[in-house]
């Protein structure tokens, strides 16, 4: 008798649940964008390079969190973002290394697996004047979303961001 | 007999030929060196051939932290910097891409012969009044080891090397 009362308020729960995106209006405000396992390669001030961490676009500010310390840029100084992609060993750091010793050539059979990775290239400029470059690498597809980031809080490039997809023209009928 | 006056007359002339060697190396005036307190480095050039822009900033941050490290200038200036006007004696290096090459890491790593990433610059350094001091060709390689950004640390290195000569 209880299992018979309980459905039908679960089903009743979930539809309202279903049913408040429809009635909140969506939110056009800058979204903070953070991607988890970025990597300084060099250039970003303060911070030491190859440091791992996180990279993110808040309120106007581009922050490198690593460890307990992070790094932060206003948008606003950055004059060009340029994105790219690399490609990178599978297994790296030191393991990598002690793999390419490895017995009957097991080290270079290794270093045919590889992870794409995008790049981000950041020139900014310090309070007197004098300009810096920052590379970061980041897993695939993450750069143009920071880039977009970027440019939407007033960062500037010389690349513009290519529109999304257009929409697909519909074929002329075949005669 | 006869045979060993000849190698003696032999050693005689090569060594003979060595010594006028070192002493023409002698004689020749070691060029004088550029005096400079200050440098400022301006982000390298691709004209012709053109470089992706992590390598044109690697090379920029390359140079200026080994120059830096090399303690030859009082200061090393970045470009824009407006402490650098006030300096009397500051020399400019420019350089121009002319030969680029990026190769594959993977390939580096899987057949150690092939693969390897070469960047050639052409390097002016150039006084306050626009006037070349001096000028080199310049190339920075990765071969085995690394990345192909590693070419614009080789490259840093090389310069780093020209001007603890000619300063």
């Amino acid at each position: 008798m209880k299992e018979r009362a309980v459905i039908p308020t679960v089903f009743v729960a979930m539809a309202a649940l279903l049913a408040v995106p429809l009635h909140c209006p969506p939110s056009y405000a800058q979204q903070a964008i953070a991607v988890p396992h970025s990597k300084q390669v060099l250039g970003f001030e303060n911070v030491k390079p190859n440091k791992k961490g996180t990279l993110s676009v808040e309120k106007g500010t581009l922050e490198f969190k690593h460890g307990k310390e992070k790094t932060d840029l206003a948008v606003t100084s950055i004059t060009d973002v340029i994105t790219g992609d690399d490609s990178q060993r599978a297994i790296g750091g030191f393991v990598g290394t002690l793999s390419m010793f490895g017995p009957y050539g097991s080290g270079r059979f290794l270093s045919l697996f590889r992870t794409k990775i995008d790049t981000i290239t950041i020139q900014y400029r310090d309070a007197s004047g004098g300009l810096h470059g920052a590379i970061f690498t980041m897993p695939q597809g993450k750069a143009e979303d920071i880039k977009k980031e970027l440019v939407a809080e007033g960062a500037k490039t010389s690349i513009p961001i290519e529109p999304a997809a257009a929409t697909p023209q519909k074929e002329a009928p075949k005669q | 007999m006869k045979k060993l006056s000849q190698w003696c007359a032999l050693a005689f002339f090569v060594a003979a030929l060595l010594f006028a060697g070192s002493a023409r190396a002698k004689d020749e005036p070691k060029p004088q060196k550029i005096s400079a307190s200050a440098i400022q480095i301006v982000p390298v050039q691709s004209d012709e051939v053109k470089i992706p822009a992590e390598f044109q900033m690697a090379l920029y941050e390359h140079l200026i932290e080994e120059l830096q490290k090399s303690g030859k200038f009082q200061h090393v200036y970045r470009d824009g910097d407006k402490a650098a006007s006030d300096s009397a004696d500051v020399i400019t290096l420019r350089g121009n891409v002319t030969g680029f090459k990026q190769g594959s890491e993977r390939k580096r790593q899987v057949t150690t012969v092939s693969g390897a990433t070469s960047i050639t610059i052409h390097c002016q350094f150039v006084d306050r009044s626009g006037a070349v001091k001096l000028e080199r060709d310049i190339t920075g390689k990765v071969r085995f080891l690394g990345g192909n950004l590693r070419a614009t640390y080789d490259f840093a290195k090389k310069v780093t090397k020209v001007v603890d000569e000619s300063f």
